[in-house]
């Protein structure tokens, strides 16, 4: 019994099986280790440069009604049914605020430094190559909500799929699989089309950094004559 | 600052894990079977360290990734920080397995023998099914000596074989996925072969505990896996076959037999 594993072992090279495969291991290990200590010492730490998105949603939530017809559009274009829990935009009321702070119109900022993409674990959330869109890519989306837990706006304006069981966003409808209008930033984005208060408008210029930056005066210009509680002016920050 | 995933921030002990394994076995000393005094060694050092490294891997694996959601099955544990410890205690068993998998592979490559018996003979369909109709009680089969693996082992190690290829191979895809840029097309596939496999694995994990650890009569192998050893007893009653290929002779059966032919 002995003598038929010796004979298994041996080979033509001279080295027996159990020789090769004891320096496989060893030089495996070596590698593995010095590689992850070779690391740690000479790299320098992770530099995240990404494109800046090449468009932007603007709102004026003084115009906003509230019917919440953006997020419906918005599911209906990407999952093909009108399902806010589904939408990438999100609408939020206060029943205790007042104009012009009663309606918020929570819309993904595509920030130039996305703390989503930075906190994404397998380059699920991502840079779209062709636009810059900050979007998912959900065949590697792992489920681990790094990236809604990693945006800085609240809500977050990423959001759990619950339904898919991944992360999306707001893609500025670069893919609108229940859409046959060609979206993203040189096309036209749903909820931008759809809003009956002209609320929502878009920009290929990057806004200031700043609530103010994205929430904009979209009113004709005679509505700030006639005196409204907020008029001339744009709301809160959110 | 959210804590990072063990997936992303020990990345490299997946990488080591297989080839710890592969040194491991190099620098291991097999005992192959013996029969010593009434008991017959089994599996040695080697074989049980394999077998539990490997065994408990897949069952806290398949635990959580059941947990984290498989195939069309939603996660159980919901969102956020769960999902997280879940994933950090499947990489903490994702290392075990890996590790115990490959030890084992790389010592059936040093005795390609421990590889063939347990491969399926031309009957092991046919026994496969007299075996677990006699254990269920509704068949009723005097078999033949039995080697060491009885024929529907043999039939379940293929499958076990099959899944593990399929589960580390998807595995390692996902885990690649952690450092580098991989094609999503490469993980649209590898997710789903990694859930599927995981189904196989489940029923063949469901499957071994039970004819293995629950079934009264696979208690003296269970034992063994802790021991090493059988009694010769049971080897004698369960795995005749087996014992011959070990040169044992069994004196009780001569005697008897030169009875019987003074008694004629």
């Amino acid at each position: 019994m002995a003598d038929i594993e010796k004979k298994e072992e041996s080979s033509q090279s001279g080295y027996s099986r159990r020789q090769f495969l004891t320096g496989v291991g060893g030089i495996g290990v070596g590698a593995v280790l010095g590689g992850a200590l070779l690391k740690s010492i000479l790299l320098p730490e992770e530099v995240l440069a990404i494109p800046a998105s090449e468009g932007y949603l603007l709102v004026d939530t003084r115009k906003c009604s509230g019917c919440t017809s953006c997020m419906l559009a918005c599911a209906l274009t990407h999952y093909g049914e009108t399902n806010h829990s589904l939408a990438r935009i999100q609408i939020t009321q206060n029943p205790f605020g007042s104009f012009p702070n009663d309606i918020n119109i929570d819309q993904c900022r595509q920030c130039p430094y996305p703390s989503c993409v930075d906190a994404c674990p397998t380059g699920a959330m991502h840079a779209d190559a062709k636009t810059g869109v900050r979007t998912v890519d959900e065949a590697k989306c792992i489920g681990c909500e790094r990236c809604v837990n990693a945006c800085p706006f609240t809500p977050s304006r990423v959001q759990w799929n619950p339904q898919e069981k991944h992360a999306q966003k707001c893609d500025l409808c670069v893919d609108t699989p229940f859409w046959d209008k060609e979206g993203g930033p040189d096309g036209v984005r749903a909820c931008e089309a759809v809003c009956p208060m002209g609320a929502i408008t878009f920009s290929s210029e990057i806004p200031m950094q700043t609530d103010g930056g994205y929430n904009v005066d979209l009113h004709e210009p005679i509505f700030d004559t006639l005196g409204f509680t907020g008029a001339g002016g744009v709301a809160g920050g959110h | 600052m959210e804590r990072e995933l063990l997936f992303d921030s020990a990345t490299w002990l997946v990488w080591l894990a297989p080839v710890l394994g592969v040194l491991a076995a190099g620098l291991t000393k097999r005992r192959d079977p013996e029969v010593v005094g009434d008991k017959v060694l089994r599996h040695d050092s080697a074989a049980i360290i394999e077998h539990w490294t490997h065994g408990i891997g897949t069952a806290v694996l398949l635990v959580t990734g059941i947990a984290l959601g498989v195939w069309f099955l939603p996660s159980l544990v919901g969102s956020g920080e769960p999902v997280r410890t879940m994933m950090d205690v499947h990489f903490a068993a994702v290392v075990v397995f890996l590790f115990g998998t490959f030890y084992y592979g790389a010592n059936t490559l040093l005795a390609m023998k421990r590889f063939r018996e347990h491969l399926p003979t031309k009957d092991a369909i046919d026994f496969t099914k007299r075996h677990y109709g006699l254990l269920l009680g509704f068949k009723k089969f005097t078999f033949p000596p039995e080697k060491k693996y009885f024929e529907s082992e043999k039939m379940a190690y293929l499958l076990a074989l099959g899944a593990t290829s399929v589960i580390i191979l998807t595995g390692l895809v996902k885990v690649a996925a952690h450092v580098i840029d991989l094609p999503a097309g490469l993980l649209a596939v590898a997710t789903p072969a990694h859930d599927i496999a995981t189904v196989a694995m489940l029923a063949f994990f469901l499957a071994h505990v039970f004819f293995a650890a629950v079934l009264p009569m696979s208690w003296p192998v269970l034992v063994s896996m802790f021991t090493g050893y059988v009694s010769l007893e049971h080897a004698k009653h369960e795995h005749k076959g087996w014992l011959e290929e070990l040169g044992y002779e069994d004196k009780e059966d001569e005697s008897q037999a030169v009875a019987d032919e003074s008694a004629a």
